[in-house]
């Protein structure tokens, strides 16, 4: 790879514990959204924090871009990670992409894998990737929700796109946001975060913005062309997945798909607060899910 | 959120603060709202001596006059600078996002690369421009190099394609920007072999490798990840056969065997070079689906060949790729001819292990463990290994440069899209009204104006779209399409403009020269719109105008109020969206503007003061004669709660139909024919809503009378005398009060609180308020504050539409700020909050400081006053000193809880021969039934039995306790642990102290209020009796005394809710004689009814109304099974 990963990734090994936890940052964050989470962990488990390649704290020129066009690479990337620092067994706790990754890392090598946490995972993503590539273009560059909107539609109707996507399903995104008009005007991140968490909604203005533009773009893109659906079945692993009672990102039936179709023992649980991040709006709450699910 | 520069500026050393001060300097010039990485550009571009143009010099190609290349980035950049939207301003432009988000990052990167200092200040003498290093390094913040920063804003993808357009590559400049130029003279050397690519000689994959490239710097043909693991899986040194899973396997199972077909290099290397493919999806198809298996032996057969050849060879093998997994489960009529092949295969694989391989693909993991089922060995004798795919993209160049991701990153300066057919439906109807010619003739000068200026537009737009395309032939072939689609936008958008000027004009012309329209014969086909049958269409139509800008739906119906009354019959579409009223509102709008002034302008036409205080027939003599075009229309909000009472709008003031008759009768004379017959129509509506006003409309407004306030509230709200009593009483004295004490403001004088059940009562009686005291029912604020994060009953009954409305728009604001926001939309309004006592914090917090200082604060601190409003807030608990009200009546049949949980089922008759106890009991007539115990309990027989409801009723008592928990705000950061962890386990405890705590509150609250007002509970059972009696007659009258009819006691409370709701106090008794009626002779006559046979009226229980009776939310027939 001719860089060191445990260095460009920004590896961490926090807690004094004999159990592996690997806590794993969603789209648009980096490792430190799991600040306040950290302490109720540390005491009983040693805690592998890192950043994904397409994370703004990640030097860009690692991002590969002839690469990282599925999200196998980054699968790779974790268990290059876990190879190095000896871990044969682990618990993982993962954010969005990081739980779609989490369910492929745990399909290939479901003996390195104890227990997976997904955090307002879906199995496409659907939601949450339209929504940010939007609230990118709106935010970011400054456009119109209406241009956004224009363009991501003739996106979609691209004979090269091959997501997979409904047109009712966009539709269904698109009059979402309609109704929301007036919290998109606000920007993304506030919606995103769910509640009106000022210094949430900072953190995670400051995470997405750090992300080089272009990366940003490609791996929503690399996440749009995912589809999990078909391949859950093959998880033997026991999951926990997370959700939180409202979130933009994740539909509600979500989490019943996933409970149906997850092939290893899974429960879900419901967050009773909002948003897609509730590892910085609602921290307590979930340490204390993710603590009981671990415990199972 | 834009940075200002001067925050922006301290991030940044002096070299770069200036370049980005001449960034905001063009900004400014252009007089555009931000300055963005564009503006950045364009600065760094025109300095002396600049660092980016320097960089380009040496990355361009040396083929090609680098004047004329330079003149290419300044029009391109030009551009694509003329796009973006411009705003007046006489403060600098701030800093827009991307480009502070390019200099954070430039700050990150600089950070990373301490080392390169050191290089920068060795080649600086190389340099032209003198790159200020060193100095910045020490102090605190880390100031942003130019270099850096210039580096980054190569990144911004709008910033790539401007220079992508004038064939410069993004990569090119940063590695020359990187690199010093030592090794000048070699590299332009070597690059002079590179055709200069901004010319439009290129082939098209080299255009599409350009394309990429431009947009991803340093990107090679990449091989295709998904054939990369499964060459991986085939290379193994077991060999193994991949079957691919997952929804996109398929896909990517094609894009394998074609490029292996192609004989790509790079995909199959080392052992696996050379593998021949040989597909047997179609023979296996075959198969299936017509018992030949002839072709497949012969490709068996073929492959064998091959694999001899193979294996004599010593190198090679076949792929035998089987296609979708789901062919071979597939069972054809003809008989099982797939385990053959499966076995056939197996022994084949046995054979010739290490030169063959098996390949296919399986949707779901689901369809493969089918198979397995079926064939147990599979896994093991086909050395099948699972390989996941979950990405469709099948291959990464070639697609790429027509990546529309990536496309068209620059803003359409300006112009907005409009869905292209609005016009057709809307336009349509709008020439059906004509206007007179004198505002025809003013429209169509403004059209003609609007098409100069929109060709105007269009014409700079094909120049702008022309100049930079011959430019960007070489690069991203995007250029056709955008062309086509913008000018797509450009026409709706002037469509949408012509549309609105029509609009405006008929508005217009109908208002100010009424007479002229109204005589004319096309008032019919705009009074024809009412019926029902095209409300959803409105709908659609309304959709689509919303789709595209809000803007202009606000114009397009200015004036709402009006047409509430004849188009109130679409609401009773069960599935009728908000959309639906206010379209077919803006349709009558027309017509009823002419028709009278509406009295709530007026009303906000008078003394800003106190005016609910005057009597709004005061100020509708004086202001008469206005028109209301400078009105903005008072929106019903109505929230959650709201939707029950849609209906109850249905009454209209008595103002308005004073006033429409007053000018019907005026204009009959002038007016043709025609109008008579329109008139009926109208006057049918009239009739409907006087019969819930008050009829004799002359005296109504005889108001700051104590009576005719109780009059008018005792029209709508019959049943609550007492408290009908008390309001009119509170009312008349304050505004007595106000009367002879001008400027004294007591505060708390204009709340009032209702306690007790009767939500529906409570809810009217406050909508009639605002109509005597503000003129319109419009003025009427009203929100459940219980309601907050939880979710409404799905179909209930007294939520027919706008189920989530509420939710959305709550995201994101508090509750305080939601009312807040109401407040200022309706200034002077009643005011009505629900469930104070369920409040959150913050409202509890806002509330009380509103009624001790008259002002109503927002989260952001921002106030309201509350002067102008009259403030009810309700509660449906019972205050200490109340308890004994309605605990006195304990057995209750139809509690209000249990009437609130009624559904919207559709109804249904069933036919059934002597139930449970009908053979022992040989009685007649009609009865309520449970489902679950067909026990009796009230019938027209006097027959009552109480227990039967007791066990919902439970049930009930359940879910309206969890109801009765405070909601719980969202924010959760401030939530310490051990409180999260109490919400989890002790709910009971949590739940208790704070009720306890806003028990405290708000009966502080209450106490502070000018009057507290009492509600009975609405007596259900006796409506009950009404109507079981009522049933029993048409039953009797129908099919006869001998046929018993029970009724389920579902579609019981569902009636009684309709009841409850409606505002006609014969509804439900007309409903009983027409529909219910109408189905009971269906019944008789489809069925031979004999004396033992039993009619059941039941819910069909998933099945939501679809159509309602009018003047009741019932259906409007019922099924028959």
């Amino acid at each position: 790879m001719g860089y060191n990963l445990l260095d460009a990734l920004n590896v961490r090994v926090v807690g004094s514990g004999d159990r592996y936890l690997v806590l794993a940052h969603g789209f648009g964050t980096d490792q430190s959204v799991w600040q306040r989470i950290l302490p109720l962990f540390t005491p009983s488990y040693r805690i592998i924090l890192y950043d994904l390649v397409c994370a703004g704290s990640v030097n860009p020129d690692y991002f590969d871009f002839t690469r990282y066009t599925t999200l196998d690479p980054y699968v790779d990337d974790l268990f290059n990670i876990l190879k190095a620092l000896g871990v044969d067994r682990c618990a993982y706790v993962g954010h969005s992409v990081s739980a779609m990754i989490g369910i492929l890392a745990s399909i290939r090598r479901p003996q390195l894998f104890s227990k997976l946490i997904l955090i307002g995972a879906s199995p496409r993503c659907v939601f949450f990737t339209v929504e940010l590539v939007l609230g990118i273009l709106i935010e970011l560059y400054g456009w119109d929700i209406k241009n956004a909107k224009l363009w991501f539609s003739r996106f979609l109707n691209d004979e090269d796109y091959h997501g997979g996507f409904e047109q009712g399903e966009i539709e269904k995104v698109f009059s979402a946001m309609e109704a929301n008009y007036e919290a998109w005007v606000n920007g993304f991140a506030p919606l995103a975060v769910g509640a009106d968490v000022p210094t949430a909604v900072r953190e995670f203005s400051r995470t997405l913005f750090n992300m080089r533009p272009d990366i940003s773009l490609f791996v929503s893109r690399t996440v749009f062309n995912s589809d999990l659906r078909g391949v859950l079945g093959l998880v033997r692993v026991p999951c926990c997945v997370i959700q939180t009672s409202r979130d933009v990102s994740v539909p509600a039936s979500v989490a019943d798909y996933f409970r149906t179709h997850l092939g290893g023992r899974t429960t879900v649980e419901i967050l009773r607060t909002e948003g897609h991040l509730p590892h910085l709006t609602a921290p307590a709450l979930l340490s204390q899910v993710i603590r009981r699910a671990l415990s199972r | 959120m834009p940075t200002s520069v001067t925050a922006a500026r301290q991030f940044l050393t002096e070299e770069t603060a200036s370049a980005l001060d001449e960034a905001v300097a063009v900004a400014r010039r252009r007089s555009h709202a931000q300055t963005t990485s564009l503006h950045a550009v364009s600065a760094l571009l025109s300095l002396p001596s600049s660092t980016l143009r320097e960089a380009c010099t040496r990355a361009r190609s040396s083929a090609y006059p680098s004047r004329l290349q330079f003149r290419a980035l300044e029009l391109s950049v030009g551009v694509s600078l003329d796009r973006l939207p411009s705003s007046k301003s006489d403060e600098d432009p701030p800093i827009s996002n991307s480009l502070m988000a390019a200099i954070k990052r430039s700050q990150a990167s600089q950070r990373r690369h301490p080392e390169s200092y050191h290089l920068q200040q060795l080649h600086s003498s190389n340099n032209s421009n003198a790159i200020a290093t060193g100095c910045s390094q020490a102090q605190a913040i880390l100031k942003v190099e130019l270099k850096y920063l210039i580096l980054s804003i190569l990144d911004d993808p709008i910033v790539s394609r401007v220079f992508g357009e004038a064939g410069f590559r993004s990569c090119d400049i940063k590695l020359a920007l990187v690199r010093p130029p030592v090794t000048q003279v070699s590299s332009r050397f070597s690059r002079a072999h590179c055709p200069p690519i901004f010319l439009c000689n290129l082939t098209d994959s080299v255009s599409g490798r350009v394309g990429y490239n431009l947009l991803f710097p340093g990107q090679e043909d990449g091989v295709d990840e998904n054939c990369k693991r499964i060459s991986e899986v085939m290379a193994k040194n077991s060999g193994k056969s991949p079957l691919l899973v997952g929804v996109c396997a398929i896909e990517a199972l094609r894009a394998f065997t074609e490029s292996l077909t192609k004989g790509k290099s790079g995909i199959l290397d080392g052992d696996l070079a050379g593998l021949i493919v040989i597909s047997i999806e179609k023979e296996i198809n075959e198969i299936v689906n017509e018992g030949n298996e002839e072709k497949m032996g012969l490709k068996l057969k073929e492959v064998e060949a091959t694999l001899e050849k193979c294996n004599g060879s010593g190198g090679g093998g076949v792929v035998l790729h089987f296609g979708d997994l789901k062919g071979l489960i597939f069972d054809g009529a003809l008989g099982d001819f797939v385990s053959p092949l499966v076995l056939r295969l197996a022994s084949l694989m046995e054979v010739y292990r290490r030169r063959l391989w098996l390949m296919g693909a399986v949707d779901s993991v689901e369809i493969y463990r089918k198979f397995c089922d079926k064939f147990p060995n599979v896994e093991k004798d086909w050395d099948l290994q699972l390989l996941p795919i979950t990405s469709s993209k099948s291959s990464f160049d070639g697609a790429y440069p027509k990546s529309s991701l990536m496309r068209s990153f620059v803003p359409f300066g300006g112009l907005f899209p409009t869905p292209s057919d609005l016009k057709s439906p809307l336009s349509g109807w709008n020439q059906s009204i004509p206007r007179c010619n004198l505002c025809n003739e003013k429209y169509e000068q403004e059209v003609d104006a609007l098409k100069k200026a929109g060709s105007a537009v269009s014409v700079a737009d094909q120049y702008s779209e022309n100049l930079p395309s011959w430019l960007r032939m070489a690069a991203v072939d995007t250029g056709k399409g955008e062309d086509v689609a913008k000018t797509k936008a450009g026409e709706s958008m002037l469509s949408a403009k012509v549309f609105g000027l029509q609009k405006k004009w008929n508005d217009i012309c109908q208002r100010v020269h009424c007479t002229p329209t109204f005589t004319k014969s096309d008032i019919n086909p705009s009074m024809s719109q009412v019926p029902i049958v095209k409300g959803p269409q409105f709908s659609m139509d309304q959709k689509q105008t919303s789709n595209g800008d809000l803007s202009i739906n606000e114009s397009l119906f200015p004036n709402q109020s009006p047409g509430r009354q004849i188009h109130m019959q679409t609401n009773f579409l069960p599935k009728s969206t908000p959309s639906i009223s206010c379209t077919s509102e803006g349709r009558n709008m027309n017509f009823h503007s002419v028709l009278h002034v509406d009295v709530p302008s007026v009303t906000q036409q008078t003394d800003k003061d106190v005016p609910w205080f005057h009597h709004p027939q005061q100020s509708l003599s004086s202001c008469s004669g206005r028109t209301p075009s400078s009105f903005v229309p008072p929106v019903t909000t109505d929230l959650k709660l709201g939707t029950i009472y849609a209906s109850t709008t249905q009454e209209s003031k008595t103002t308005k139909s004073l006033n429409h008759r007053e000018h019907l009768q005026r204009f009959s004379g002038s007016v043709s024919t025609e109008f008579d017959a329109n008139s009926e129509v109208t006057s049918y509506q009239f009739a409907q809503s006087s019969s819930c006003s008050v009829p004799s409309s002359g005296e109504q407004f005889d108001l700051g009378d104590y009576k005719s306030i109780k009059k008018a509230l005792a029209e709508k709200v019959g049943w609550q005398d007492e408290a009908v009593n008390s309001v009119s009483q509170a009312v008349s004295q304050v505004r007595h009060k106000y009367r002879s004490f001008r400027g004294i403001n007591c505060k708390g004088d204009n709340w009032l609180t209702f306690l007790g059940p009767d939500r529906v009562g409570k809810k009217r009686i406050a909508s009639a308020l605002a109509d005597v005291l503000f003129g319109s029912q419009e003025c009427l604020v009203s929100l459940d504050l219980s309601s907050q994060g939880k979710l409404g009953h799905p179909n209930s009954i007294f939520e027919c539409k706008e189920l989530n409305r509420h939710d959305e728009m709550s995201r994101g604001k508090t509750v305080s700020d939601l009312i807040a926001e109401e407040l200022r939309k309706k200034p002077h309004s009643v005011v009505f909050l629900e469930n104070v006592d369920k409040a959150d914090y913050g409202v509890q917090h806002s509330l009380d400081l509103a009624i001790r200082t008259g002002k109503f604060p927002d989260s952001h601190g921002r106030e309201i006053s509350i002067n102008n409003m009259v403030l009810i807030t309700t509660s449906s608990s019972i205050t200490k000193g109340n308890v004994n009200v309605i605990c006195g009546n304990k057995d209750v049949k139809f509690p209000e809880r249990r009437i609130l949980g009624a559904k919207n089922w559709q109804m249904q008759i069933l036919v059934g021969s002597a139930s449970d106890d009908a053979g022992k009991s040989n009685y007649m007539g009609v009865r309520v039934t449970t489902v679950k115990e067909a026990s009796t309990f009230t019938s027209a027989n006097k027959r009552k039995t109480r227990n039967a409801v007791e066990s919902s009723e439970l049930e009930k008592t359940d879910t309206g306790e969890r109801e009765h928990k405070v909601p719980r705000s969202c924010l959760d950061l401030n939530f310490p642990v051990e409180e999260a962890d109490e919400e989890d386990m002790g709910l009971g405890l949590s739940k208790s102290e704070s009720s306890e705590s806003s028990e405290n509150w708000w009966e502080e609250l209450f106490s502070q209020v000018y009057k507290k007002i009492h509600f009975k509970p609405f007596d259900f059972d006796e409506v009950a009796d009404k109507i079981v009696k009522e049933i029993s007659s048409q039953c009797q009258r129908t099919v006869g005394t001998e046929v018993a009819l029970e009724i389920d006691e579902e579609v019981m409370v569902q009636m009684l809710a309709a009841a409850w709701l409606s505002d006609k106090k014969e509804a439900i008794e007309d409903w009983v004689a027409e529909v219910l009626g109408r189905s009971l002779a269906e019944a008789g006559q489809k069925y031979n009814l004999t004396p033992q046979s039993v009619l059941k009226l039941v819910a069909y229980k998933g099945d939501v109304v679809k159509e309602q009776a009018p003047g009741i939310r019932l259906p409007a027939k019922i099924n028959l099974n």
